[in-house]
């Protein structure tokens, strides 16, 4: 098991008064979802991930350390202290 | 088809021509259609022997363009609300001035019976232009001059009245001619790049009046309303524009590009900002929202009315700031205090300065300062160290009024750093300042920073949007492969939409083929996505052309040398550097041109005619 930082952006934030929180698990990203939703409540499942297609939603931009998981290669394997940023679509300009 | 309206300030005349059809076809109106006009007085500059090497861009000489496009003030064309500004010369560069803004002035503009205004030569005095219901007189601005943009604004729109009018002005700094000096109009809207605010300050035109009630034909009124109902439905559900940029604004921006390690801090020292939380579009709306605005003719309403309720930096009410000025105000200048950064622009919206070039050359003083580059007398008392925010403000104030060390400030970021012997502290390409992404971690927009041609711009071809937001679709931004093609088609894009004109962020949701659509419905002509696109390329490569005859090609299309030599220090884009020679060979491949000039085999191929 690890421990990871998972930090909310923009209405993610507002929807689950939550910046940031810390959450033990297996290393994979679909187990550090659900047990975040444990404490977020069952809907952030859903908010980030397609259980339809079994893969993160394609509008959310998750980033491991400040790399979007779009751009790494390989199954994502999550190390202790890694930092999860997670926003919802946006931009700006 | 439309109509011009050719103002000579020196010989205080005023003249109306047609726009011609076929120009419109090649270059569409906006910025195509002012770059070919541009592109028309250069040529008989030079039948009369003058260089264009020799235009002063703060002579008479100079020529200013306001213009509007096919799909400006047509009610149901997506965020139209819009107008380009096009200047043969910006006295902060020396290449083309060029800028753009929302608000109601270009509607207006429209509606008053005009759509463009080519402003030459100068007055001896103080003059405003009116343009009211078809007819237009230059009137005394005596009594106006010396007064903010915002009392400007509301002097006018009272004295001229009317349903629908709207007032474009320069503030005190482009009066007394600071080089970053911008046009406004609507009280907060700004066509903020490049210096046109001192451009309009050297010819003594302090504000252009339109008010209007004329309607703006559409060629084909059935199919326009089907495929503008398919277009502002795709606005709506789109999340970006449907959800992102209505509730939090472009300042959202600050924490993605900090966490992807882009968010230039200190002078772009680095790239991540330790306090970017503290002046995150999260917390502005948390802290200073009040509500949201909207531009003309827009279902997205990005802007943002914010006030400071309390302490040294209060303010009643303002508009913004916006991702780009939190960044140059704030994160450049390494000040975290976000009330002090929404005063700073505040100011800089009522005194008429471009928030980006203001804020990213105190950061170069700053740094300048700290080094030990600047004696302290040319300081004034002006504490500029990184993080002071009194400073900050201050300087802001200075720069517009030109005293004290804003003398040196009005100059700009490059011309400050070679007075005092640093030019490559000056983050800044072919003079224009950069916005708010370094290119050692979203490497894509570090090509189009260094061949846009108005100089270091983001919106010229806007990289970011596949490269960090995934729009639309995600490109590592760590990766120097392949990003000319994205940098060429987004530039040439760009074109097409400063010269319908509307707002880019509808290209969050819209698309080339959406646009031609659009378009043709409006004029009654049949544009295919191809055509489109070739249109933008056309535009950008005669916009080049001009720039080549100032001498600027491949050796000005290059970045600051810290972002080729430094590497970043810290963060997920740590060790890297932009790779730019690899990314412009490419690009320059990609658009036929050789060392930055466009070759006379693509210009034929896109009938250019020279």
């Amino acid at each position: 098991m690890v421990s990871v930082k998972i930090m909310l952006f923009a209405t993610l934030r507002s929807k689950y008064k939550t910046r940031e929180l810390t959450v033990a698990c297996n290393g994979t990203l679909l187990n550090m979802i659900e047990n975040a939703s444990k404490i977020l409540g069952p809907e952030f499942v859903d908010d980030v991930y397609d259980k339809k297609r079994g893969k993160i939603r394609d509008d959310m931009i998750i980033m491991v350390n400040g790399r979007n998981i779009k751009d790494l290669e390989g199954e994502i394997t999550l190390k202790d202290n890694d930092v999860i940023a997670i926003f919802p679509p946006l931009a700006g300009g | 088809m439309g109509k011009i309206l050719r103002v000579n300030l020196t010989a205080k005349s005023l003249k109306v021509e047609s726009t011609s059809e076929e120009v419109a076809r090649k270059y569409l109106g906006g910025k195509g259609y002012a770059v070919y006009l541009l592109y028309k007085h250069l040529k008989d500059y030079e039948k009369a022997g003058i260089s264009p090497k020799d235009i002063n861009a703060l002579g008479p000489e100079n020529v200013l363009i306001f213009a509007t496009g096919p799909g400006t003030g047509v009610p149901g064309f997506p965020s139209n609300g819009r107008y380009h500004v096009m200047a043969l010369k910006s006295p902060l560069t020396g290449s083309i001035g060029s800028a753009n803004s929302g608000g109601e002035f270009g509607p207006f503009l429209k509606f008053s019976g005009f759509d463009i205004i080519v402003i030459e030569g100068a007055s001896k005095t103080p003059v405003y232009l009116a343009v009211v219901n078809g007819e237009a007189e230059l009137r005394d601005a005596g009594n106006l001059w010396g007064k903010n943009v915002f009392d400007t604004c509301r002097i006018l729109r009272d004295k001229v009245g009317g349903k629908n009018t709207s007032v474009a002005c320069i503030g005190p700094a482009g009066e007394n001619m600071a080089y970053m000096a911008c046009i406004m109009n609507d009280e907060h809207r700004a066509a903020g790049r490049t210096g046109l605010g001192a451009v309009m300050g050297s010819k003594k035109l302090k504000a252009i009046v339109v008010s209007g009630e004329e309607k703006v034909p559409v060629a084909n009124p059935q199919r326009f309303s089907e495929v503008s109902k398919r277009c502002l439905d795709a606005l709506k559900n789109n999340p970006v524009t449907g959800v992102g940029l209505p509730t939090y604004g472009t300042a959202i921006l600050i924490n993605i590009i900090n966490t992807a390690g882009g968010l230039p801090y200190r002078n772009w020292q680095t790239g991540v900002n330790p306090d970017a939380e503290k002046i995150s579009g999260e917390t502005l709306a948390e802290t200073y929202l009040i509500s949201r605005r909207a531009c003309w003719g827009c279902p997205i309403a990005c802007g943002r009315v914010t006030s400071v309720k309390s302490g040294p930096f209060q303010i009643l009410a303002s508009e913004g700031p916006e991702y780009e000025s939190v960044w140059a105000l704030g994160s450049s200048t390494a000040v975290k205090d976000l009330d002090a950064v929404v005063k700073a622009n505040h100011f800089c919206d009522e005194l008429g300065l471009d928030p980006i070039s203001m804020g990213s050359t105190i950061a170069a003083a700053m740094e300048l300062n700290e080094r030990g580059y600047i004696p302290q007398e040319d300081l004034q008392g002006l504490d500029l160290r990184f993080g002071n925010a009194a400073a900050l403000v201050e300087a802001v104030w200075r720069t517009a009024y030109r005293v004290g060390f804003g003398k040196y400030l009005a100059l700009g970021s490059k011309k400050l750093c070679e007075i005092y012997g640093h030019p490559e502290l000056s983050m800044s390409v072919k003079g224009l300042e950069m916005p708010a992404y370094d290119p050692r971690a979203i490497k894509g927009i570090g090509l189009n920073y260094a061949t846009a041609n108005r100089g270091g711009c983001h919106v010229t071809g806007y990289t970011v949007s596949p490269e960090v937001l995934g729009i639309p679709e995600k490109i590592d931004p760590l990766k120097a492969e392949g990003k000319a093609k994205w940098v060429k088609i987004f530039q040439d894009f760009t074109c097409v939409v400063n010269s319908t004109v509307n707002c880019l962020f509808t290209t969050f949701a819209l698309g080339a083929k959406d646009y031609a659509e659009l378009l043709s419905a409006v004029t009654g002509w049949d544009l295919t996505e191809d055509e489109i696109l070739k249109i933008g390329e056309r535009i950008y490569n005669l916009e080049r052309v001009i720039i080549n005859k100032y001498g600027f090609d491949g050796k000005d299309d290059t970045l600051p040398r810290r972002l080729l030599e430094e590497p970043m220090p810290e963060g997920p884009a740590k060790g890297q550097v932009t790779e730019l020679e690899k990314m412009k060979e490419e690009y320059y491949k990609l658009r036929g041109w050789v060392n930055g000039v466009p070759t006379k085999e693509k210009l034929a191929e896109l009938e250019i005619e020279l």
